[in-house]
């Protein structure tokens, strides 16, 4: 029968219950004539002329079809997830203590081909942070690196910064890029753009960062592996962006975003130790992450790396923990030297006891808790320590040792690592730094200064090297007053191979500045020029512009004899500040001069000009008049005289 | 000889070039800028919101039996006489049109009289075509043309019917609570989440591809969606807060849920997200006794307002697990239906029966309440540029207003078209709309108008006030003075001459 009407008060009733009709399971229905019927109460129009009863009812098959038996969960015997967590633990001389979180973490494939099957595009993520690859595949980002640091790394006493310095940025925030794009322009907005969500992101000022503060360099920052830049669109480029900003405070609002990024959320592995108050509360600590896109022949995934690392000072940190608040030292913990009178009131202290034995809970204020579940191997923490240290961990009340002094977390119980040595001084030896880098203002004044930088190299081989330096636009340099300071007699072109000068605009670009150079063995010398302070407009300045402008580190890529990177410190730039109050005063001053020329002006055209006689004549009172024409009498009087007297001269 | 005349002459030249030149000169330089907005022009659009629109949508007549030359005019005056009987506020009509060879019946509308044994009608779910049953007897009362007319009115063009002419509002009408403003593209974001750091997986890359990617395609020249799925780790959304209690009311779910991580997500390029959640509870929670499960499955799902849809599991997961593809279908399916209530297509979940019509109505419906938003939106910045004098207006804003008002035009002249009605007629006419509602909110939205707002008057008088108080007073005195003067020195020059004598 062809009888297609739909009853749909009662279907309405079935869909209701059915909990799985929708649009695309019709699409499936195979009797095309099959109606499904209209929304609301139609097909039984109300007019009786229609006259249709309710005849017949098509049943709806009931999608979906389930074939076989159902089976909502399926057993896995093994299920990992590119997610790979260490702690490396490294004591440093003078009762230091590296502690470096390193996490690892591969996404899921990259969708890249988004032409055709625009509809089967899902981004799906698994271990891989979710917030992060939207805001790269929407600026076109290849490779990301983000640095929070903060506190000095002693390189001479502690030798090389972790992973050859790869991992550490200058004090403050420092952020570079590899965006592809159609062109420099293009990629500039992308790099806006992507500022601007990380700096949402990692709570940060990095939406701070504009074209002044944006370079793109030309020998630093080469981003490493092959297979790491791909190309999604061959008619475009990748460009190489940086900026950095150096007065920006890191602290715990930065770290919870980072562990936010990952799989476990800080609530199990290695980095359920992080916790805001101790990271922060260190003598050096850098956050970092890496992520590269890397493409085989079928596919592309990102990858991550995040580090978390810092330097804590063991017995400091061990006081903090036992007495949160500072007092005395008890008499009798008193370690006063013996060889020196020494009672209740008198004391003179030994230096630091070498002998230490420590938990890592006491350093944290925490636990592990357990391993992370969901990666392709335990969480794993080693202690890189000298042969007099003893490393053991402590699951429960049991203590264990292994070989290596690398163990692996099982399990969801608590873990602790316990260190103990008899002479903290040894521990286990770092490779020397290949140059030292430090770099210092000159000069005084408020129109200008110098910035002088020196290279030490301490070793016995050439160190060739590429100095970054990014500055500001106020500081308007003369790269011509480049000088070389040397005790050895070196000369300029002795040591700088290349140079790349890019100078600032204001406003829009800072100066960019990188040489090549040559550090000759064992030698010293100084690089330094001057620059003028430029004067910044009224609202250009921060409300604390007395403070002075930070100017953020150079960096330093050493290329031989060994790959390393390190960035000298921060310099703090004090320009004229001017008195914030001086426009209104300008303003007054200049309205007064003008009121006072213009009165005087205005008058001498507008009022009578008269002789004083006039004036007294026509102004005077009338006791002046009788005055004045009594004057006038006695001048008349004397005048009358006179010749009388002239007569008589004549006379005689 | 007297300079009096001179003198004065010269006071009131001074007066004249400061009062004439001078304050307007410093008014006008000192004035913030405000670009003229054709304020009288939104007004009107505001008291008469839909003079200049008249919804036509063509209608084209085909009769497979039966040859009827003219049932056409027929039909096209009792679908008037229908539509005149309801005053709604928006005028809409139907230009019904003999079927030509031309015609695509995939993309317009078309209407078959089929020869039955009774009357009737039947609109496919998968086209635009409506099909009408006749029989011989009522060819012969003639009753055809009204059934037709009442067919397409009331159920072919039924959401028009509701929104256009039975309602008072077209905007209030489509609001609910529970849909998210239109927007054209939307995100969705779907996740698994669980209370601890077991590993879980599961087949969503099939299941969405299967099971989604349809009514993704279907629905594309409505929305566009973007999907990202992912596993959140150590979430409950604090369900198991929940765990020991029995009879949790929704109340108690919807003070307990913690919606704050997945809602924050704002990384996305699309305005709106909506989102999919399903949610296993932890090991150490233990079961949510709460939940209704079922014979067919362990859970329950909740639809929050403009939110999405809370999929909530009874018992944790066991280790490792895999979801399957029969777990998630269901869910999915679930899914798709509430995601037309929270697109604001359906009220309620199952009423999108006959999609291709509906869907097409829906982009009318959206189309007009654009032009409406749109309008409201112009006659928000007219209120506040009149309310606030001392604003800057900047020339922006009056671009946007112009691009603005043009749109409308475009808009309206697409739609007021009864030859054209063809599925790219209507995308192209919801996309200019979009498009005008976006130039508009940008216009509103000016960050340079409200932030100079609340610069202080007062300001301006305490920078000039140093230079124009001195210069007044001694004008102004200086002319007074003058003019006294004269008097003064008449008599002077009198009492003079007496005492000359």
């Amino acid at each position: 029968m062809k009888a297609l009407l739909l009853l749909h008060t009662l279907l309405l009733v079935s869909f209701a219950e059915l909990s799985t009709l929708t649009v695309d399971d019709e699409l499936v229905i195979l009797d095309g004539n099959l109606s499904a019927g209209n929304s609301e109460d139609n097909c039984v129009v109300n007019d009786p002329s229609f006259g249709i009863k309710e005849e017949e009812v098509v049943e709806e098959q009931e999608p979906p079809p389930v074939s076989g038996h159902f089976n909502p969960f399926q057993k896995e015997s093994l299920m990992d997830y590119p997610f790979e967590e260490r702690l490396v633990l490294r004591p440093l001389p003078r009762n230091f203590l590296l502690a470096s979180f390193q996490f690892n973490i591969t996404s899921d494939e990259l969708s890249i081909d988004k032409g055709a099957s625009h509809f089967n595009s899902y981004a799906h993520n698994t271990v891989f942070p979710r917030s992060i690859s939207p805001i790269l595949e929407h600026t076109n980002t290849r490779q990301l690196h983000l640095r929070f640091t903060h506190g000095l790394w002693d390189a001479e006493s502690w030798g090389q910064l972790p992973h050859n310095g790869s991992k550490s940025g200058g004090t403050g925030v420092e952020i570079w890029a590899v965006l592809e794009s159609d062109s420099k322009q293009a990629a500039f907005a992308q790099w806006i753009s992507l500022a601007n969500s990380l700096s949402g992101l990692f709570c940060t000022s990095i939406n701070f960062i504009g074209s002044d503060k944006t370079s793109y360099p030309v020998f630093s920052f080469q981003p490493s592996g092959e297979n790491s830049l791909p190309l999604f669109n061959e008619n475009s480029k990748l460009y190489l962006v940086r900026a950095a900003l150096a007065n920006e405070p890191i602290c715990t609002e930065n770290l919870t975003p980072f562990l936010k990024l990952l799989p476990t959320k800080g609530k199990s592995g290695v980095a359920s130790l992080l916790d805001g108050h101790k990271v922060f509360d260190s003598h050096w600590h850098s956050l970092s992450i890496d992520i590269e896109t890397r493409c085989d022949d079928t596919s592309c995934k990102y990858h991550m790396e995040e580090f978390v690392e810092m330097v804590v000072h063991v017995p400091n940190a061990l006081d903090r923990a036992e007495k949160p608040i500072p007092k005395p030292v008890e008499e009798h913990e008193l370690r006063c030297d013996e060889s020196k009178p020494h009672d209740v009131f008198e004391c003179f202290p030994l230096p630091e006891s070498t002998d230490r034995e420590f938990e890592l809970s006491k350093l944290f204020g925490r636990y592990i808790l357990g391993t992370n579940l969901v990666s392709r191997s335990p969480s794993r923490v080693c202690a890189e320590v000298g042969p007099n240290w003893s490393a053991l961990v402590k699951v429960g009340n049991t203590y264990f040792s292994t070989d290596d002094n690398c163990f692996e977390i099982k399990g969801d119980e608590l873990h602790d690592l316990y260190l103990q040595t008899s002479d903290t001084a040894q521990v286990a030896s770092s490779e020397d730094v290949p140059i030292y880098v430090s770099r210092s203002l000159t000069g005084y004044g408020q129109d200008g200064g110098g910035l002088r930088t020196v290279f030490k190299n301490p070793s016995n081989e050439t160190v060739s090297l590429v100095y970054f330096e990014s500055l500001p636009w106020f500081m308007r340099l003369y790269l011509s007053s480049l000088k070389i300071e040397s005790e050895d007699g070196l000369q300029l072109d002795d040591v700088i191979t290349n140079t790349f000068y890019l100078p600032a605009i204001d406003r829009q670009r800072p100066t960019h500045l990188e040489y090549n150079l040559k550090v000759p063995p064992n030698s010293t010398f100084a690089l330094s020029y001057q620059f003028d302070k430029a004067l910044l407009k009224y609202a250009e300045y921060p409300p604390d512009a007395n403070h002075g402008f930070d100017i953020e580190s150079a960096v330093v890529t050493v290329l031989s004899p060994l790959k390393y990177e390190m960035r000298t410190a921060t310099l703090l730039l004090s320009l004229s500040t001017p008195d914030f109050s001086m426009p209104y005063n300008v303003i007054i001053l200049t309205s007064t001069i003008m009121g006072l020329a213009f009165g005087t002006i205005f008058n001498l055209m507008v009022k009578k000009l008269v002789t004083v006689e006039e004036a007294d004549k026509s102004n005077g009172s009338v006791g002046s008049r009788i005055i004045f024409k009594f004057r006038e009498r006695i001048k008349a009087i004397f005048k009358k005289k006179v010749p009388l007297f002239d007569e008589s001269k004549k006379n005689q | 000889m007297s300079t009096l005349g001179l003198r004065k002459a010269v006071a009131i030249w001074f007066f004249a070039v400061y009062v004439f030149v001078g304050v307007p000169l410093w008014y006008k330089l000192t004035t913030i800028y405000r670009a003229p907005l054709p304020i009288e022009h939104i007004r009107s659009m505001h008291e008469n919101p839909h003079t200049d629109l008249h919804l036509v949508i063509p209608v084209y007549v085909r009769s497979d039996t039966y040859n009827f030359p003219d049932v056409h005019d027929a039909i096209q005056v009792q679908v008037n006489e229908l539509l005149k009987s309801k005053k709604g506020p928006l005028t809409w009509s139907l230009q019904v049109l003999p079927f030509e060879s031309w015609v695509n019946e995939e993309s317009d509308y078309v209407v078959t009289l089929a020869l039955d044994n009774f009357i009737g009608y039947t609109i496919p779910y998968d086209s635009k075509e409506t099909i009408v049953f006749f029989n011989d007897e009522s060819v012969v009362a003639n009753d055809i043309p009204f059934f037709v007319a009442q067919t397409l009115i009331e159920h072919t063009f039924g959401l028009e019917w509701q929104h256009f002419s039975e309602s008072k509002d077209v905007i209030k009408e489509t609001n609910n609570n529970m849909a998210i403003s239109y927007t054209p593209n939307v995100h969705l974001s779907i996740s698994l989440l669980t209370g601890d750091g077991r590993p879980v997986a599961w087949d969503i890359v099939p299941t969405l591809e299967e099971y989604f990617t349809p009514l993704r395609r279907f629905i594309s020249p409505l929305v566009n969606f973007t999907v990202d799925t992912g596993i959140v780790y150590y979430n409950d959304l604090k369900l198991g807060s929940l765990s020991g209690s029995d009879t949790a009311s929704w109340q108690d779910l919807s003070h307990t849920v913690d919606l704050s991580e997945l809602s924050s997500m704002n990384y996305y390029s699309e305005r709106t997200v909506l989102n999919l959640a399903i949610v296993f509870p932890g090991h150490s929670a233990g079961n949510l006794s709460f939940i209704n499960s079922t014979s067919k499955h362990d859970w329950q799902s909740f639809l929050v307002p403009q939110w999405g849809v809370l999929v909530i599991n009874k018992s944790p997961l066991p280790d490792s697990t895999r979801l399957t593809k029969d777990y998630l279908t269901p869910i999915i399916y679930k899914f798709s239906r509430e995601l037309f209530q929270l697109l604001g297509l359906a009220t309620q979940a199952a009423d999108l029966s006959t999609p291709y019509v509906t869907i097409d109505s829906f982009k009318r419906l959206m189309i007009i309440r654009n032009l409406d938003e749109s309008t409201e939106t112009l006659w928000s910045l007219v209120k506040l540029v009149e309310q606030f004098p001392q604003m800057a207006v900047p020339e922006e804003v009056l671009v946007n207003v112009r691009k603005a008002l043009d749109l409308r035009l475009q808009v309206a002249e697409l739609i007021n078209d009864p030859f054209k009605g063809g599925d790219a007629v209507w995308n192209q006419a919801l996309l200019l709309s979009n498009e005008l509602f976006r130039v508009c909110e940008d216009a509103f939205f000016h960050k340079e108008m409200v932030q100079q707002n609340f610069f202080p008057q007062e300001h301006k008088i305490a920078v000039y006030l140093p230079l124009l108080g001195p210069l007044t007073v001694i004008m102004l005195s200086g002319l007074v003075n003058a003019f006294k003067r004269k008097q003064k020195e008449e008599s002077s020059a009198e009492k003079d001459q007496d005492v000359k004598e």
